[in-house]
């Protein structure tokens, strides 16, 4: 469950702006107030993922690997 | 065929299906009727695939009648998520309006091998819109309805496997494939009342599946028992060369009977405290019954956003998986509402971001690799809640209203974990015990699950359809 933030968040304000500036013209008022509420809550994980230290060496755990040559 | 097939699990029907007991046309037959009548009722199917399911039963006949058995899935019909591509012109609609006339000109590979095992495949079961991936938040969100839960239709079947979970538990099929990339085969699996396997990340190929999250998609059976669960893992694992994330070893069950083994569970405390009294309520005598089979201690896990972390690497994967749709806006086309703008909101993630999620998954692995030297499994209820009704807004770890830290860690990590019924809540309501174990390490899952099948009735438990 989300932390609450203050309304005037300016992490949440910079990226509700890229948001609304780019879809704002697709919504409805009541949509736009939906779509808000969703950015804060993402912007709040994104703040909680932040909050954890991590060193220089602690690398992404993702799967890629060069594809060996088929013939 | 007598009516005892249906509600009969897999192993059974094998059985019947080897000894020519029972015809796999006659079979496909039931469960085509089932799915042709009831299936509607339930909201739990795309398409009957009627044709192709009568050749392949006829096939499976004259093969086991000419002596040729494949093995225990062979001639027994079942059912897969609609976002498994399947050839021959019928369609894979990923459960989303906008994709409905959709099709493909191979099967998965999950199909294909479920072909070579002789299973017969007998419909696309419904599933929450492009997996549940744009934000719903009610289940209202297919076009195909909401899942309706066999248990009580007033309430929900869970999601995003909705048909594949509510098929089973109402014996329109024997066993199902569904997928999961956060939930979406333990949450029907619980809701619905029966057995859900989520394997290893890599374990199964997904070529030929639906993507909503590269890192996090993972397809897996929804069956009655958790031994039915090993049978059909067995046929769909192992490598594929068109899936570079598929694992090299293949996966054999051990049917043996494992109630001599000794296993060390973890309850797991933080899903404990977060989950609604009746859920608690059923998890504790599943506890005691696992005491019967083994050490029993609580874990506490250490104290990392896990759910923030899973919803930053989902929103970002599934930002660019559909991103054509979302920016082409025929979102709007979608069932659900929010759905139709909360995608949206995943340009608010940045690159940085999204790395930084996937470093500490890292870490969360590393993390969750250490509790494992302690315990062989976690323990956990599957969802925390029972069925939500339908019409209403539900809780969900995804969007932030609700605690799921052994979801979020097991598919953080790409853990294996199995849902089975450990009860019903004071409304009849079913509740299930969820039991993650290590990477790769399904044989030791199941063989908990099958020794606590073995101790408890739950499973054997029915809807009554009327």
């Amino acid at each position: 469950v989300q932390p609450e933030r203050p309304p005037t968040d300016p992490e949440v304000e910079r990226r509700w702006a890229l948001v609304r500036d780019r879809y704002g013209d697709r919504l409805t008022a009541e949509e736009l107030a939906q779509l808000r509420q969703v950015v804060e809550g993402l912007v709040g994980a994104v703040q909680e993922v932040r909050r954890v230290p991590l060193t220089n060496a602690d690398a992404p755990l993702d799967g890629f690997a060069p594809l060996r040559r088929t013939s | 065929v007598t009516p005892e097939v249906v509600f009969t699990p897999v192993r059974r029907l094998a059985e019947l299906v080897r000894a020519r007991e029972v015809s796999p046309v006659a079979l496909a037959e039931t469960f085509l009727g089932r799915l042709e009548t009831l299936g509607p009722r339930l909201n739990a199917v795309v398409t009957v695939t009627r044709e192709r399911a009568l050749d392949a039963a006829r096939r499976a006949e004259r093969e086991i009648a000419a002596g040729r058995y494949r093995g225990p899935l062979h001639g027994i019909p079942y059912g897969a998520k609609d976002l498994l591509a399947t050839a021959g012109g019928i369609a894979t609609t990923w459960g989303a309006a906008p994709c409905r006339d959709q099709s493909f000109d191979a099967d998965a590979t999950v199909i294909r091998r479920l072909d070579e095992a002789g299973s017969v495949l007998v419909a696309k079961l419904a599933m929450v819109e492009l997996a549940g991936g744009m934000g719903y938040r009610q289940p209202d969100a297919a076009f195909t309805g909401p899942g309706v839960n066999p248990w009580d239709p007033a309430h929900w079947s869970g999601g995003s496997s909705s048909g594949a979970g509510s098929a089973v538990a109402a014996g329109l099929v024997p066993f199902a494939i569904g997928s999961e990339t956060w939930g979406s085969i333990l949450s029907p699996a619980a809701y619905c009342g029966v057995a859900g396997l989520r394997p290893t990340f890599g374990r199964v190929s997904r070529h030929g599946a639906m993507v909503l999250s590269w890192t996090l998609d993972k397809l897996g059976p929804l069956a009655l028992t958790a031994d039915d669960c090993g049978l059909v893992l067995e046929a769909i694992a192992g490598p594929d060369p068109d899936d570079p994330t598929t694992a090299r070893e293949a996966f054999r069950h051990d049917a043996a009977d494992a109630s001599a083994r000794r296993f060390r569970f973890g309850v797991v405390t933080q899903a404990l405290a977060a989950c609604d009294d009746g859920v608690r309520e059923t998890l504790l005598r599943a506890v005691g019954v696992l005491r019967q089979l083994g050490t029993v201690e609580d874990v506490t896990l250490p104290d990392l956003p896990y759910e923030a972390t899973a919803r930053v690497i989902l929103g970002a994967e599934a930002a660019s998986a559909f991103e054509d749709l979302v920016e082409s806006g025929r979102i709007v086309e979608l069932t659900a509402p929010e759905d139709r703008y909360t995608p949206y909101a995943r340009d608010a993630i940045l690159a940085k971001d999204y790395v930084r999620a996937l470093r500490l998954r890292g870490l969360v692995a590393r993390e969750v690799n250490r509790v494992f030297s302690t315990v062989d499994l976690l323990v956990a209820p599957s969802r925390p809640t029972v069925a939500p009704r339908l019409g209403q807004e539900f809780r969900s770890a995804l969007r932030g209203t609700a605690n799921d830290v052994a979801g979020a860690l097991g598919n953080l990590a790409g853990l294996p974990a199995i849902g089975v019924p450990s009860g019903f809540d004071a409304a009849g309501l079913p509740t299930s015990v969820q039991l993650l174990g290590a990477a790769f390490a399904e044989e030791t899952v199941l063989a908990a699950a099958r020794g606590y099948q073995a101790l408890t009735d739950w499973h054997l438990e029915h809807p009554r359809l009327g």
